[in-house]
Protein backbone atom coordinates (compact mmCIF):
# COMPACT_ATOMS: atom_id res chain seq x y z
CA UNK A 1 0.00 0.00 0.00
CA UNK A 2 3.40 2.56 0.94
CA UNK A 3 4.56 1.71 -2.13
CA UNK A 4 1.35 2.52 -4.34
CA UNK A 5 1.11 5.74 -2.42
CA UNK A 6 4.79 6.29 -2.97
CA UNK A 7 4.84 5.39 -6.87
CA UNK A 8 1.73 7.81 -7.49
CA UNK A 9 3.23 10.42 -5.70
CA UNK A 10 6.34 10.43 -7.31
CA UNK A 11 4.78 9.51 -10.74
CA UNK A 12 2.27 12.80 -10.48
CA UNK A 13 5.79 14.63 -9.51
CA UNK A 14 7.49 13.39 -11.98
CA UNK A 15 4.91 14.19 -14.51
CA UNK A 16 4.89 17.61 -13.29
CA UNK A 17 8.56 18.02 -13.93
CA UNK A 18 8.43 16.62 -17.22
CA UNK A 19 6.07 19.52 -18.42
CA UNK A 20 7.90 22.26 -16.38
CA UNK A 21 11.23 21.17 -18.82
CA UNK A 22 9.19 22.27 -22.10
CA UNK A 23 11.60 21.99 -24.86
CA UNK A 24 12.95 19.03 -25.92
CA UNK A 25 15.71 19.61 -25.58
CA UNK A 26 15.62 19.72 -21.99
CA UNK A 27 13.67 16.63 -21.99
CA UNK A 28 16.30 14.47 -23.30
CA UNK A 29 19.28 16.32 -20.85
CA UNK A 30 17.66 14.84 -18.16
CA UNK A 31 16.59 11.29 -19.73
CA UNK A 32 20.26 11.17 -20.31
CA UNK A 33 20.64 11.94 -16.32
CA UNK A 34 18.05 9.07 -15.42
CA UNK A 35 20.03 7.17 -17.85
CA UNK A 36 23.50 7.70 -16.21
CA UNK A 37 21.89 7.12 -12.31
CA UNK A 38 20.78 3.51 -13.52
CA UNK A 39 24.55 2.68 -15.09
CA UNK A 40 25.54 3.74 -11.68
CA UNK A 41 23.17 2.48 -9.30
CA UNK A 42 21.68 -0.44 -10.76
CA UNK A 43 24.73 -2.96 -9.30
CA UNK A 44 24.90 -1.07 -5.97
CA UNK A 45 21.38 -1.19 -5.77
CA UNK A 46 21.12 -5.03 -6.36
CA UNK A 47 23.45 -5.75 -4.31
CA UNK A 48 22.38 -3.42 -1.30
CA UNK A 49 19.25 -4.42 -1.42
CA UNK A 50 20.12 -8.32 -1.30
CA UNK A 51 22.23 -7.57 1.48
CA UNK A 52 20.04 -5.97 3.37
CA UNK A 53 17.57 -8.98 3.24
CA UNK A 54 20.50 -11.16 4.06
CA UNK A 55 21.35 -8.91 7.53
CA UNK A 56 17.57 -9.25 8.13
CA UNK A 57 17.76 -12.83 7.97
CA UNK A 58 20.88 -13.06 10.53
CA UNK A 59 19.23 -10.40 13.24
CA UNK A 60 19.11 -12.37 16.39
CA UNK A 61 15.30 -12.25 17.56
CA UNK A 62 16.20 -13.03 21.15
CA UNK A 63 18.64 -10.24 21.57
CA UNK A 64 16.69 -7.96 19.53
CA UNK A 65 13.31 -8.17 22.01
CA UNK A 66 16.50 -7.97 25.01
CA UNK A 67 17.84 -5.03 24.15
CA UNK A 68 15.64 -3.18 21.77
CA UNK A 69 12.07 -4.45 23.14
CA UNK A 70 8.91 -3.15 25.05
CA UNK A 71 11.02 -3.41 28.30
CA UNK A 72 14.29 -1.26 26.85
CA UNK A 73 13.38 2.23 27.14
CA UNK A 74 15.58 4.88 27.15
CA UNK A 75 18.65 2.32 26.73
CA UNK A 76 16.93 0.56 23.90
CA UNK A 77 17.11 4.29 22.33
CA UNK A 78 20.64 4.82 23.59
CA UNK A 79 21.69 1.24 21.75
CA UNK A 80 19.90 2.38 18.69
CA UNK A 81 21.57 6.20 18.12
CA UNK A 82 25.01 3.60 18.48
CA UNK A 83 23.92 0.93 16.31
CA UNK A 84 23.12 3.91 13.81
CA UNK A 85 26.32 5.35 13.66
CA UNK A 86 27.59 1.96 13.27
CA UNK A 87 25.11 0.81 10.36
CA UNK A 88 26.89 1.40 6.85
CA UNK A 89 25.89 1.09 3.03
CA UNK A 90 23.02 3.06 0.87
CA UNK A 91 19.74 4.44 1.42
CA UNK A 92 17.70 1.71 2.34
CA UNK A 93 19.68 -0.66 4.31
CA UNK A 94 18.92 0.88 7.37
CA UNK A 95 15.47 0.58 6.61
CA UNK A 96 15.28 -3.13 5.67
CA UNK A 97 17.85 -3.72 9.44
CA UNK A 98 15.13 -1.40 11.14
CA UNK A 99 11.81 -3.18 9.34
CA UNK A 100 13.30 -6.65 10.19
CA UNK A 101 14.10 -5.16 13.93
CA UNK A 102 10.84 -4.31 14.30
CA UNK A 103 9.35 -7.58 13.05
CA UNK A 104 11.64 -9.53 15.81
CA UNK A 105 10.02 -7.36 18.55
CA UNK A 106 12.22 -3.87 18.36
CA UNK A 107 10.24 -0.75 19.34
CA UNK A 108 9.29 2.51 17.65
CA UNK A 109 11.66 4.46 19.57
CA UNK A 110 14.59 2.76 19.85
CA UNK A 111 14.08 2.17 15.97
CA UNK A 112 13.32 5.99 15.54
CA UNK A 113 16.78 6.45 17.25
CA UNK A 114 18.26 4.27 14.94
CA UNK A 115 17.37 5.67 11.92
CA UNK A 116 17.63 9.18 12.84
CA UNK A 117 21.34 8.49 14.29
CA UNK A 118 22.11 6.84 10.82
CA UNK A 119 20.70 9.05 8.98
CA UNK A 120 22.82 11.97 10.50
CA UNK A 121 26.28 10.05 11.38
CA UNK A 122 26.37 6.78 9.65
CA UNK A 123 30.15 6.42 9.78
CA UNK A 124 30.77 5.38 5.54
CA UNK A 125 29.03 8.23 4.48
CA UNK A 126 30.37 10.97 6.82
CA UNK A 127 34.36 9.64 5.92
CA UNK A 128 33.43 8.85 2.35
CA UNK A 129 31.36 12.36 1.33
CA UNK A 130 30.99 14.74 3.76
CA UNK A 131 34.37 14.65 4.46
CA UNK A 132 35.74 15.40 1.19
CA UNK A 133 33.49 18.21 0.13
CA UNK A 134 33.10 20.29 3.52
CA UNK A 135 36.35 19.25 5.31
CA UNK A 136 37.02 17.85 9.46
CA UNK A 137 36.38 20.97 11.19
CA UNK A 138 33.06 21.95 9.69
CA UNK A 139 32.20 17.55 10.68
CA UNK A 140 33.34 18.78 14.31
CA UNK A 141 30.91 21.53 14.27
CA UNK A 142 28.12 19.70 12.76
CA UNK A 143 28.27 16.95 15.36
CA UNK A 144 28.69 19.23 18.21
CA UNK A 145 25.91 20.90 17.77
CA UNK A 146 23.44 17.44 16.28
CA UNK A 147 25.00 14.71 18.54
CA UNK A 148 22.12 14.98 20.44
CA UNK A 149 19.32 14.79 17.74
CA UNK A 150 18.63 10.67 17.97
CA UNK A 151 18.38 10.67 21.85
CA UNK A 152 15.42 13.79 21.18
CA UNK A 153 13.85 11.97 18.28
CA UNK A 154 13.64 8.58 20.35
CA UNK A 155 13.09 10.32 23.53
CA UNK A 156 10.07 12.15 22.09
CA UNK A 157 8.63 9.28 20.34
CA UNK A 158 9.12 7.01 23.92
CA UNK A 159 6.94 9.94 25.44
CA UNK A 160 4.63 9.15 22.52
CA UNK A 161 4.03 5.78 22.69
CA UNK B 1 22.82 42.05 -8.78
CA UNK B 2 26.48 41.30 -7.94
CA UNK B 3 27.57 37.64 -9.13
CA UNK B 4 28.93 35.30 -6.67
CA UNK B 5 32.18 33.80 -7.69
CA UNK B 6 31.80 30.12 -7.31
CA UNK B 7 34.85 28.23 -6.97
CA UNK B 8 33.54 24.75 -8.25
CA UNK B 9 32.75 24.50 -11.72
CA UNK B 10 30.25 21.64 -13.24
CA UNK B 11 32.95 20.10 -15.42
CA UNK B 12 35.05 19.54 -12.40
CA UNK B 13 32.20 18.28 -10.32
CA UNK B 14 29.30 16.70 -12.30
CA UNK B 15 25.81 17.37 -10.59
CA UNK B 16 24.43 13.96 -11.14
CA UNK B 17 26.47 12.45 -8.50
CA UNK B 18 29.06 9.29 -9.01
CA UNK B 19 30.74 8.93 -12.60
CA UNK B 20 31.96 5.05 -12.11
CA UNK B 21 29.86 2.14 -11.14
CA UNK B 22 32.67 -0.12 -10.00
CA UNK B 23 34.45 1.82 -7.53
CA UNK B 24 35.78 0.39 -4.16
CA UNK B 25 33.10 1.30 -2.29
CA UNK B 26 31.32 -0.83 -4.95
CA UNK B 27 33.35 -3.74 -3.89
CA UNK B 28 33.62 -2.70 -0.01
CA UNK B 29 29.65 -3.49 -0.86
CA UNK B 30 30.38 -6.80 -2.25
CA UNK B 31 32.36 -8.20 0.07
CA UNK B 32 29.87 -7.54 3.06
CA UNK B 33 27.26 -8.79 0.45
CA UNK B 34 29.13 -12.43 0.34
CA UNK B 35 29.72 -12.51 4.38
CA UNK B 36 26.23 -12.34 4.91
CA UNK B 37 25.29 -14.31 2.16
CA UNK B 38 28.18 -17.00 3.90
CA UNK B 39 26.81 -16.61 6.88
CA UNK B 40 23.10 -17.14 6.07
CA UNK B 41 24.26 -20.12 3.83
CA UNK B 42 25.82 -21.13 6.90
CA UNK B 43 23.41 -21.19 9.39
CA UNK B 44 20.17 -21.55 7.06
CA UNK B 45 21.41 -23.42 4.36
CA UNK B 46 21.84 -21.90 0.90
CA UNK B 47 18.43 -22.48 -0.55
CA UNK B 48 17.60 -19.84 1.92
CA UNK B 49 20.39 -17.48 -0.03
CA UNK B 50 18.83 -18.23 -2.98
CA UNK B 51 15.24 -17.28 -1.71
CA UNK B 52 16.16 -14.24 -0.01
CA UNK B 53 18.14 -13.05 -2.99
CA UNK B 54 14.89 -13.95 -5.10
CA UNK B 55 12.45 -12.02 -3.15
CA UNK B 56 14.68 -9.05 -3.10
CA UNK B 57 15.10 -8.58 -6.54
CA UNK B 58 11.26 -9.11 -7.31
CA UNK B 59 10.99 -6.49 -4.35
CA UNK B 60 13.49 -4.34 -6.69
CA UNK B 61 11.25 -5.13 -9.85
CA UNK B 62 8.17 -3.85 -7.92
CA UNK B 63 9.67 -0.28 -6.47
CA UNK B 64 11.30 -0.12 -10.33
CA UNK B 65 8.67 2.23 -11.53
CA UNK B 66 9.10 4.58 -8.23
CA UNK B 67 12.89 4.35 -8.44
CA UNK B 68 12.65 5.63 -12.02
CA UNK B 69 10.05 8.75 -10.74
CA UNK B 70 12.45 9.25 -8.73
CA UNK B 71 15.62 9.05 -10.67
CA UNK B 72 13.94 11.27 -13.74
CA UNK B 73 13.04 13.98 -10.64
CA UNK B 74 16.25 13.60 -9.56
CA UNK B 75 18.05 14.26 -13.49
CA UNK B 76 15.46 16.89 -14.25
CA UNK B 77 15.81 19.33 -11.36
CA UNK B 78 19.78 20.43 -11.77
CA UNK B 79 18.21 20.90 -15.75
CA UNK B 80 15.68 23.12 -14.49
CA UNK B 81 17.40 24.63 -11.57
CA UNK B 82 20.90 25.15 -12.24
CA UNK B 83 22.84 24.66 -9.53
CA UNK B 84 24.49 28.52 -9.10
CA UNK B 85 20.60 29.55 -8.78
CA UNK B 86 19.97 27.20 -6.11
CA UNK B 87 23.46 28.04 -4.25
CA UNK B 88 23.03 32.02 -4.93
CA UNK B 89 19.45 31.83 -2.90
CA UNK B 90 20.64 29.86 -0.48
CA UNK B 91 24.08 30.82 0.33
CA UNK B 92 23.01 34.78 0.37
CA UNK B 93 20.49 34.17 3.07
CA UNK B 94 21.58 34.17 6.64
CA UNK B 95 19.86 34.58 10.20
CA UNK B 96 16.68 32.62 10.50
CA UNK B 97 15.14 33.49 7.08
CA UNK B 98 18.90 31.15 5.83
CA UNK B 99 17.72 28.76 8.48
CA UNK B 100 14.61 27.97 6.78
CA UNK B 101 16.05 27.98 3.35
CA UNK B 102 18.67 25.83 4.20
CA UNK B 103 15.91 23.53 6.11
CA UNK B 104 13.22 23.85 2.78
CA UNK B 105 16.55 22.79 0.31
CA UNK B 106 17.75 20.00 2.05
CA UNK B 107 14.27 18.15 2.52
CA UNK B 108 13.44 18.66 -1.83
CA UNK B 109 16.69 18.62 -3.10
CA UNK B 110 16.27 15.20 -4.45
CA UNK B 111 19.57 13.09 -4.71
CA UNK B 112 22.19 11.45 -2.37
CA UNK B 113 25.43 12.52 -0.90
CA UNK B 114 27.05 12.98 -3.70
CA UNK B 115 24.82 15.21 -4.89
CA UNK B 116 24.36 16.56 -1.61
CA UNK B 117 27.50 17.62 -0.27
CA UNK B 118 28.84 19.29 -3.53
CA UNK B 119 25.95 21.62 -3.45
CA UNK B 120 26.40 21.91 0.44
CA UNK B 121 30.01 23.03 -0.32
CA UNK B 122 29.15 25.47 -2.87
CA UNK B 123 27.07 26.99 -0.07
CA UNK B 124 29.86 27.88 1.25
CA UNK B 125 31.60 29.02 -1.63
CA UNK B 126 29.05 31.58 -2.03
CA UNK B 127 28.96 32.78 1.44
CA UNK B 128 26.54 30.71 3.68
CA UNK B 129 27.18 30.76 7.34
CA UNK B 130 27.84 27.23 9.17
CA UNK B 131 24.62 27.59 10.53
CA UNK B 132 22.90 27.48 6.97
CA UNK B 133 24.93 24.61 6.53
CA UNK B 134 24.29 22.53 9.16
CA UNK B 135 20.96 23.10 9.08
CA UNK B 136 21.08 21.89 5.03
CA UNK B 137 22.86 18.71 5.40
CA UNK B 138 20.45 17.81 9.00
CA UNK B 139 17.75 18.65 7.18
CA UNK B 140 18.59 16.25 4.03
CA UNK B 141 19.93 13.59 6.60
CA UNK B 142 16.29 13.70 8.33
CA UNK B 143 13.96 14.90 6.00
CA UNK B 144 15.09 13.94 2.12
CA UNK B 145 12.07 13.59 0.89
CA UNK B 146 12.99 11.44 -2.02
CA UNK B 147 14.66 9.05 -0.22
CA UNK B 148 11.71 8.94 2.77
CA UNK B 149 9.32 8.21 -0.28
CA UNK B 150 11.16 6.13 -2.43
CA UNK B 151 12.82 4.39 0.63
CA UNK B 152 11.78 4.27 3.54
CA UNK B 153 8.04 4.33 2.75
CA UNK B 154 8.79 1.06 0.98
CA UNK B 155 10.31 -0.83 3.95
CA UNK B 156 8.18 0.96 7.32
CA UNK B 157 4.77 1.18 8.39
CA UNK B 158 3.60 5.15 7.88
CA UNK B 159 2.71 5.17 10.65
CA UNK B 160 6.31 5.11 12.14
CA UNK B 161 7.56 7.06 9.16
CA UNK B 162 4.76 10.06 9.79
CA UNK B 163 6.03 9.61 13.56
CA UNK B 164 9.20 9.87 12.42
CA UNK B 165 8.91 12.87 10.34
CA UNK B 166 7.30 14.85 12.55
CA UNK B 167 9.65 14.61 15.22
CA UNK B 168 12.05 15.18 13.25
CA UNK B 169 10.54 18.15 11.65
CA UNK B 170 12.06 21.19 13.83
CA UNK B 171 15.03 19.56 14.26
CA UNK B 172 17.25 21.22 11.34
CA UNK B 173 16.51 24.38 12.19
CA UNK B 174 17.55 23.56 15.89
CA UNK B 175 20.65 22.30 14.78
CA UNK B 176 21.03 25.33 12.69
CA UNK B 177 19.93 27.85 15.40
CA UNK B 178 21.86 26.51 17.89
CA UNK B 179 25.01 26.28 15.72
CA UNK B 180 24.81 30.15 15.19
CA UNK B 181 24.74 30.46 18.87
CA UNK B 182 27.46 27.66 20.56
CA UNK B 183 29.73 27.87 17.74
CA UNK B 184 32.42 30.72 16.63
Amino acid sequence: MNILIGTVVLAVLALWVWQKLETEANRSEAYAGVWRMIRMNLPRLVIALISAGLFAELLPEDTVRRYLGDTSGFQGVLLGSVLGVLTPGGAFVSFALAAGAMNAGATMPAMVAYLTSWALFAVTKVITEELAFLGPKFILKRVMVSWPIPLIAGGTALAFT
Amino acid sequence: MTQVPLQDDAESDPPLGRQTSFDSSFFILLVIACAAASAVAWTKGPTRVLEIALSYLGFLAVLSPKVLCGFFIAAAVPVLIPRETMIRWVGRESGNRGLFAATAAGALVPGGPMMIFPIAAGFRAAGASVAVLVAFVVSWSLLGLNRTVIWEMSFLQIDFVLLRVLICLPLPFLAGWAAARVLR
